[in-house]
């Protein structure tokens, strides 16, 4: 079991799986650069959840592609077992926040996608694949194609098709924003299991409290623009944990911090696009 | 707007693109220009750019391009007002009356892959060598595109906006009126011009192997008279009228929908 | 909500196939008398309409005559070279542009005004470097199916989904596995519409290319049988010809999987 016991936040170095140090990504646009992500640092330790939690714009989606190895240019390092990163890295397994199955492979195949790459053995993926569709609850659905599921079983297969590839990080970017409330509360509870039952490490973005809160051991409150660390809470709530526990006072306690905190960025995200939108009306709609 | 999507650092070209793509197109009839003058290609195969640019004007006087230009460009309009009248209505009347669309719409959809313009020797036994043979090949070969398009727009017109119009108790004929036909409009301007496209391509096409009437005419005679920088001359002008053409069907037809 | 979807085209449509049969057949009954009898009344010059009779017996000499299909081996040779060599150009072209934001705005507007032009006109040029033989016309349908192929190629490219890219390269897919198991899969159907849309224009710019000079081919035959006043045979040609072709087009659309994959 993976409780958390002690509060282990900035000083436990040697036993962390993924270290992200000092990381700064500027953009260049029209209107002069912005500092997308400004010095952050985390550590991840092995088999926790770690949630990172922002209003819009406040650079989380860059920060998961710097860690994913998806974008290039950037100050700082992310190193994954003492091995620095430049590129994706095999021991990261990403989920993206857009539909992201391959609509002309079946189940099984998107599944074994990843398997494929590596030169498995035909049977021996369609085996392996067969395992995780299982674990996420997608039996019965092997041989359809992607355009006959719904939003969460394909969002469930995309989970499957990275679990193939037995990361040992696993770094999901918002992946039930796309979902309505309830399919996205059963489908934490399915993560939730799986990542308990894999003791699996996870990275996850998200903009939604109830769902970091749901899940994270830890969960890294983010600044908006430049996006820098506000704050860390550990959430000190039992597992295994299930959805139930959103009506639980301490829940409630956590949410009403993390809230309060975050308040306050995203209405400065508000204003800051409000402003943006006024000194140029047609690009601020986009 | 996700952080993903923002742009990468500064791009580092310098030079515009068109000014790259304009400057090979000139840089390859430069460099035809020198292998003609040098001999390495037969300029009785190829004459010099210098040649056909020289014989446009030629060309232009002494074959009364303007009166062919505006002979083509009246077939091709006459075809388009057919198109219309007959391509949208019948795209309105499948719409209107599903039992005809589910029917037809297979054969009208197969018509469009077939080769109509192949017609064009029976439509000049037909018509004769007038120039109603071109304005009704150019028709036909271009009414299947404007009826599918038509049926396109009139039926994916958001479910959302037909139930407002139900909302408000439009009549049938308001309902088409107010709903609908704004809704598909954009759709039927996009199949008018591409039947307008069509039915140019076919009629200087048509005027071309029949050796009758505008523009394609003048290429072919100029072909059998063996004036090889004329020809090439003729040809030139006659992509120019088409690009033109293309062009100014472009921007009616943004002028047209200022929305969206 | 997927069960009640499922259930209602089959609940609507048993009786509705009967009534569009229906439709059809009247149609097309319709059609039929209306022709023999404008061919019966003698009210159009001779032989323009000829009756329903002459021309079922002139596409059955023309099926049952060897000679047929030698000119039809002619023109689908030629053709299949056509679209081949303009096909694959197309392609790589398309494939060039579609990644290369640079290089498709400098070169890709010309594509895409130059697409849409006449390529007959193109006609007595091919002649002059082609010979007056089979090779002018596959030049001719070389040229027409290029654009379109390239185009649609080159949309194909750009329009894939990113997200997709990005989940290859997560995955760490080599340049080669990014190209056969991701961009090539993900523009199937916008690669198959171009070559779809290639094979109409190859043929119809080889068969009018074999209309005004040649002495073999599909396009041959046509305006032989009009220089003989050979109406029927001429109507049988036309119908023959257009059968071949939108069943070849359909199944270069069926052959591409167009049917059978559904898309979100």
């Amino acid at each position: 079991m993976l409780t958390p016991t002690k509060p282990t936040s900035q000083d436990a170095t040697d036993d962390a799986i993924l270290v992200v140090d000092n990381i700064v990504v500027r953009f260049e646009t029209p209107e002069g650069p912005i500092v997308a992500v400004d010095d952050v640092s985390l550590k991840v330790k092995p088999g926790e959840f770690l949630s990172v939690i922002g209003p819009s714009g406040c650079g989380k989606s860059t920060l998961f592609n710097v860690v994913g190895g998806l974008l290039g240019h950037y100050n700082g390092k992310v190193s994954v077992a003492g091995e620095t990163i430049a590129g994706p890295h095999q021991s990261i397994g990403m989920v993206f926040q857009e539909e992201s199955t391959f609509p002309w492979r079946t189940v099984t195949d998107n599944v074994a996608f990843p398997l494929e790459l590596t030169g498995m053995a035909k049977a021996q993926r369609i085996e392996r694949a067969r395992h995780f569709i299982a674990l996420v609850g997608l039996d019965g659905f092997e041989n359809r194609y992607p355009g006959e599921l719904s939003g969460g079983m394909r969002q469930r297969v995309s989970l499957a098709r990275t679990l193939a590839s037995e990361p040992k990080i696993l770094l999901m970017d918002e992946p039930f924003a796309a979902l309505d409330e309830q399919t996205r509360l059963l489908l934490g509870d399915k993560v939730l299991q799986i990542q308990q039952q894999l003791k699996q490490t996870t990275l996850l973005i998200t903009h939604n409290i109830t769902e970091a809160v749901q899940m994270s051991d830890r969960i890294v409150v983010m600044t908006y623009r430049p996006g820098k660390v506000k704050r860390i809470v550990e959430i000190d709530l039992p597992r295994p944990r299930t959805s139930e526990i959103v009506g639980s006072e301490a829940f409630g306690r956590y949410v009403a911090q993390i809230w309060a905190d975050l308040r306050e960025e995203a209405s400065r995200g508000m204003r800051d696009e409000e402003k943006h939108t006024l000194s140029h009306p047609k690009g601020g709609a986009s | 707007m996700t952080d993903a999507a923002a742009p990468r650092p500064a791009m580092r070209r310098t030079i515009p693109p068109q000014v790259v793509g304009l400057s090979s197109l000139v840089a390859f009839f430069l460099s035809m220009e020198l292998l003609i003058q040098t001999g390495v290609i037969n300029r009785f195969i190829v004459p010099p750019p210098s040649d056909i640019i020289g014989s446009f004007g030629r060309v232009i006087v002494e074959e009364n391009v303007f009166g062919r230009f505006l002979l083509t460009l009246s077939e091709c309009l006459i075809a388009g007002v057919l198109l219309t009248v007959v391509g949208v209505g019948g795209g309105v009347l499948m719409h209107r009356f599903k039992l005809l669309q589910q029917a037809c719409e297979t054969w009208v959809a197969a018509m469009a892959s077939a080769p109509i313009v192949l017609m064009y020797p029976l439509f000049l036994v037909i018509f004769g060598r007038s120039m109603w043979t071109m304005i009704m090949m150019g028709f036909v070969a271009a009414l299947p595109p404007v009826i599918l398009k038509t049926l396109e727009g009139l039926s994916s017109t958001r479910k959302v906006l037909v139930n407002v119009g139900r909302s408000f108790n439009l009549t049938p004929s308001q309902q088409f009126w107010k709903i609908l036909f704004p809704a598909a409009l954009p759709t039927i301007f996009v199949g008018i011009r591409l039947g307008l496209i069509f039915a140019l391509i076919n009629i200087v096409g048509v005027e071309f192997l029949i050796n009758f009437g505008g523009l394609g005419q003048l290429i072919n005679e100029l072909a059998e008279r063996y004036d090889l920088p004329g020809t090439y001359a003729a040809i030139c002008f006659v992509i120019l009228v088409s690009i033109l053409f293309f062009m100014t069907l472009e921007k009616i037809e943004r002028w047209l929908r200022p929305f969206d | 909500m997927a069960e009640t979807l499922r259930l209602k085209p089959a609940a609507v449509s048993a009786p509705a196939v009967s009534q569009v049969t229906v439709l059809r057949v009247v149609i097309i009954l319709t059609l039929l008398a209306s022709w023999e009898l404008l061919a019966r009344s003698g009210w159009l010059y001779r032989d323009v309409v000829p009756s329903l009779f002459a021309i079922s017996r002139a596409i059955f000499d023309l099926l049952s005559h060897g000679e047929y299909y030698f000119h039809l081996a002619v023109t689908a040779g030629e053709i299949g070279t056509a679209l081949l060599i303009g096909g694959l150009a197309g392609l790589a072209v398309g494939i060039l542009l579609g990644a290369n934001r640079y290089l498709a705005k400098a070169f890709e507007p010309y594509l895409y005004y130059l697409g849409p032009t006449p390529k007959i006109i193109f006609f007595p040029i091919m002649i002059m470097w082609f010979g007056v033989g089979p090779g002018s016309k596959i030049a001719l349908g070389t040229l027409s199916c290029f654009f379109p192929v390239a185009l649609s190629a080159a949309a194909g490219m750009r329009g894939i989904d990113k997200v997709l890219i990005r989940v290859g390269k997560s995955f760490r897919a080599s340049t080669w596995q990014m190209v056969t198991k991701v961009y090539l899969p993900a523009m199937r159907h916008p690669i198959i519409n171009g070559v779809r849309l290639g094979l109409g224009v190859a043929l119809i710019g080889t068969l009018l290319a074999e209309t005004k000079l040649s002495n073999k081919g599909i396009g041959f035959l046509i305006i032989n049988a009009y220089s003989t006043f050979d109406m029927p045979r001429m109507y049988a040609m036309l119908i023959v010809l257009f059968v071949l072709s939108i069943g070849a087009n359909a199944l270069v659309g069926r052959l591409g999987g167009l049917d059978g994959i559904k898309r979100v």
